[in-house]
């Protein structure tokens, strides 16, 4: 098998016990919450009697102990059954789907913003540990850092939506607008300013500071010192070497931080009433649709999964040390 | 004093910072006597315009001001208990990880990381659902998304202290094994479990506000982030009722990080 | 005598009020290879590396150090090549060895990556790393910690330089794998006529490979001369105490392992 494939197939049967104990524990919360699927299922379907439900139970695997009920429940997550959202009267699964892609957009511009944009400034500040410009870079940063972000959010509203008027308020798209291509593209594409900025700035703050505290490690390495006896330039020690090494563990970071983020997406969409997946879990609380949560915790832990994943393919084609080891 | 010396400017600003919060919460009663809910004055006055309201009034004519330091004390409560419950069982199960090794570390190190892969808001709204939504089960549902770091960063520690003098000695002086784990090898890993505590209370605050931003936080109980949510619905007329209590939130997740920071500048925090 | 490629005057070297090298002086001709010797803590490593113009930040300095052939000074990396004593330390652990070693060729002269990088196969050919050529695209990590030496060798002579300061360059490796670094490095300054300063506590080592032999303690000069001067009639106690305890107990058995060059027996 050529390692990348074998580092693939690892990681994802590492990730198969963690996966388990998800499992486990959103059992136990179904378990918890009153009432069972064929409640939740009755309650808006409409009038069934004693048989019926006892039937359906029955088919539902219901009537067990609750081992079989966790065998039953695993099955049917298996066979893509997520259940029966009471809130939306659809499968689980068909809600999440729809509500997906918009969120795994947000927190991708957003990722991808504060990454850049965050590391870059860290690398500025880096550059000359205790000059200046680093003080002021980090205390911007550690002030960024305490920042909400739905509250965040709330202020751009203000500012840039309702004083100056250059920026929706909120939604994805603007509705009923009959726009086609680049023109909706567009459209959708200044709806996602704010709610990006939003999410954006805590990790682009995050990811600052630790490029920075990173590269001020770095520069105490020995090697810096060869570099320079070779007479490399500053900018080229800065950019090529420091920040180079410096990097690793920020990527790393990127892969843990992406359950924060979900997290975060939940506010930020509910601030900007974008109808995504981060919205979708606090409907799913305030409308006591039991269901539907453990679907959105599944699918936002099987996101995670992923996404740690993607980022340690991307460390082992960064760093040159992973790939010999493995 | 030393230790006041050895905080840097950054961490003295943070703890004097904190300490005024502290004194704001303790002392709310006498700086705003009488039920921070009650109607006071008339509706939507704007800051600094009556002497009597100085942050002004919200939708309702209730005073922000008297809001505002009685959600510090649930800020500050939740966030301290929430965070102190999650390294409390992190130091622990770090401990029990670290020290028993083999099958039980991979099972507890199994459950750290499925409870790091659930976004920590997800579970805290996941545990809010099922317990519904009071001061008490606010600190539970936030410490459950927030103890995974300090089980890493214990388990870590014990890994390199088992294999230390004092822990042979303890074994050979005939200590069972947890009796070792607990009151030889915890109290020394604390330290760099408690260097998260900075992090552990600003992530418990946020959360906070943020639950209680959706209607998700105690309803008979003012927060900053219910003042939040309550300023959004006139945020065009009265945009000060959102921002006032989020300056708020800045400042004090701002301070505990400020202290944070200190604490962590020289070397790690010991207990 | 021609004139001096090196004069340092008067140099002295403090970091925050304890002063590690006090009123330093010393002269080296082209070509010739002089031997710092003394304990950790005498100044050998901060005269070094205040020559190479690498001191840190925080030290402060006084007394004058000169290249009277080149008024204008010598360029770190193009006119003084230096190598450290940690073969992997002074390597970026995340860079191929030939793109570092190109790096540096094209920081001091104008030439194409393509061009820089022949170059920098030919310098791993010098320094006996086999396979030159296909070694480029190779990570520090996958070289042993003799050949990442041999690296930062081809380093220092990437740019050329008529200078080598060499600090403890073969103290952090085992025995054998000291000979063949310090072989190599001999030939190399030989072939090209360089002058080479090196710093080392084995006074066994000075003995074989330097000219000149200058002896530090508590950051002064006790003794310098001729290498023969220095260990035959030592004039100071500290001298002669450095020589009575390394040379008695080593050199019989290096003196033997030195006899077999260790490069010679490479197979073609």
């Amino acid at each position: 098998m050529p390692p990348l494939a074998s580092f693939f197939v690892k990681r994802l049967l590492g990730a198969i016990p963690v996966l388990g104990v998800v499992l486990v524990g959103s059992f136990l919360l179904l378990e918890a919450a009153s009432g069972d699927a064929v409640d939740s299922y009755v309650a808006r379907t409409g009038g069934m009697d004693a048989d019926q439900l006892a039937q359906l139970r029955q088919a539902w695997g219901l009537d067990q102990g609750p081992l079989q009920r966790f065998v039953a429940y695993i099955s049917a997550l298996a066979h893509g059954d997520f259940g029966w959202s009471t809130a939306f009267q659809r499968p689980v699964l068909s809600v999440i789907w729809e509500r997906l892609p918009v969120t795994l957009l947000l927190m991708g511009i957003a990722t991808a913003l504060a990454f850049f944009l965050g590391s870059l400034l860290g690398v500025i500040a880096g550059a000359r540990p205790g000059s200046l410009r680093d003080r002021f870079l980090s205390i911007g940063s550690l002030a960024l850092y305490a920042v909400p972000g739905f509250w965040l959010g709330l202020v751009l509203i203000v500012v840039f939506a309702v004083n100056l008027r250059w920026l929706p308020v909120g939604g994805i798209e603007t509705i009923a607008s009959g726009k086609t291509g680049l023109a909706r593209l567009g459209d959708i594409a200044t709806h996602l300013v704010l709610p990006v900025a939003s999410l954006a700035v805590v990790y682009l703050a995050l990811y600052l500071r630790l490029m920075r505290d990173r590269m001020s490690e770095i520069w105490r390495d020995p090697f810096v010192l060869g570099l320079k006896a070779r007479g490399l330039s500053h900018g080229r020690i800065v950019w090529r070497h420091v920040a180079r090494n410096a990097v690793l563990p920020v990527v790393t970071m990127l892969g843990l931080q992406a359950a924060v983020m979900l997290g975060g997406s939940v506010v930020v969409e509910s601030v900007f009433a974008i109808p995504g997946f981060g919205r979708l879990a606090a409907e799913a609380v305030s409308r006591r649709d039991t269901p539907l949560l453990l679907g959105v915790i599944l699918c936002s832990a099987i996101t995670v999964i992923i996404a740690n994943l993607l980022v340690d393919l991307a460390y082992g084609k960064l760093d040159p040390r992973v790939r010999t080891i493995r | 004093m030393t230790a006041w010396r050895q905080l840097g400017w950054e961490g003295r600003i943070g703890l004097v910072l904190l300490a005024v919060l502290i004194l704001m919460a303790l002392l709310a009663p006498w700086i705003v006597p009488g039920d921070p809910l009650a109607i006071v004055g008339e509706p939507l006055t704007p800051p600094f315009t009556t002497e009597l309201h100085i942050l002004g009034t919200d939708r309702l004519g209730r005073d922000v001001l008297s809001e505002l330091l009685y959600g510090t004390r649930i800020t500050l409560l939740v966030a301290f208990f929430s965070a102190a419950a999650a390294l409390v069982v992190g130091s622990i199960v770090g401990t029990l990880a670290g020290f028993l090794g083999g099958f039980a570390d991979a099972v507890l190190m199994r459950i750290t990381e499925a409870f790091q892969t659930v976004p920590g808001f997800l579970l805290a709204l996941a545990a809010i659902s099922v317990t519904g939504p009071s001061v008490p089960t606010l600190i539970f549902a936030i410490s459950l998304g927030n103890w995974t770091q300090a089980a890493r960063v214990t388990r870590a520690e014990v890994l390199s202290l088992r294999e230390r003098d004092f822990v042979a000695a303890a074994r050979t002086l005939g200590m069972r094994p947890l009796e070792i784990a607990f009151r030889e090898i915890l109290p020394n890993a604390f330290g760099p479990a408690a260097s998260l505590a900075a992090i552990s209370v600003a992530a418990a605050i946020l959360i906070e506000a943020a639950l209680s931003f959706l209607g998700f936080g105690d309803p008979n109980r003012v927060t900053w982030g219910s003042m939040i949510a309550e300023g959004r619905t006139v945020l065009r007329a009265a945009p000060y009722l959102s921002i006032v209590p989020g300056l708020a939130l800045v400042i004090t997740v701002l301070s505990v990080h400020l202290v944070g920071r200190g604490l962590s500048r020289n070397g790690r925090l010991r207990p | 005598m021609s004139q001096p490629f090196l004069r340092v005057d008067g140099l002295s070297v403090s970091y925050g009020g304890t002063l590690a090298l006090k009123n330093v002086s010393l002269e080296l001709v082209r070509g010739e290879r002089l031997a710092l010797i003394g304990e950790s803590g005498s100044g050998k490593s901060t005269l070094a590396m205040a020559i190479a113009g690498l001191l840190p930040r925080q030290a402060r300095q006084s007394g004058t150090i000169a290249f009277p052939s080149a008024p204008s000074g010598l360029r770190l990396g193009k006119d003084i090549g230096v190598v450290f004593q940690d073969p992997g330390g002074s390597l970026d652990p995340v860079m191929k060895i030939g793109d570092q070693i190109a790096e540096v060729i094209r920081a001091h002269e104008d030439t194409s990556w393509i061009a820089a990088r022949v170059r920098a196969a030919n310098l791993l050919d010098r320094v006996h790393i086999p396979k030159a050529l296909s070694r480029l695209n190779s990570y520090p990590h996958e070289f042993s910690g003799g050949q990442r030496q041999r690296i930062a060798l081809a380093l220092a002579l990437a740019g050329n330089p008529s200078l080598i300061i060499a600090d403890e360059l073969t103290s952090a490796l085992d025995t054998v794998v000291q000979r063949h670094i310090v072989n190599l490095l001999d030939e190399l300054v030989r072939e090209d006529g360089l002058s080479l300063l090196f710093v080392t506590h084995d006074i066994a080592l000075a003995s074989e490979r330097a000219d000149q032999i200058a002896v530090l303690y508590r950051g002064e000069f006790v003794e310098a001369g001729p290498a023969a001067e220095v260990l035959g009639k030592p004039q100071h106690p500290y001298t002669k105490a450095l020589i009575g305890t390394h040379l008695s107990l080593d050199t019989p058995r290096r003196k033997r392992l030195a006899e077999i060059n260790p490069d010679s027996l490479n197979l073609p």
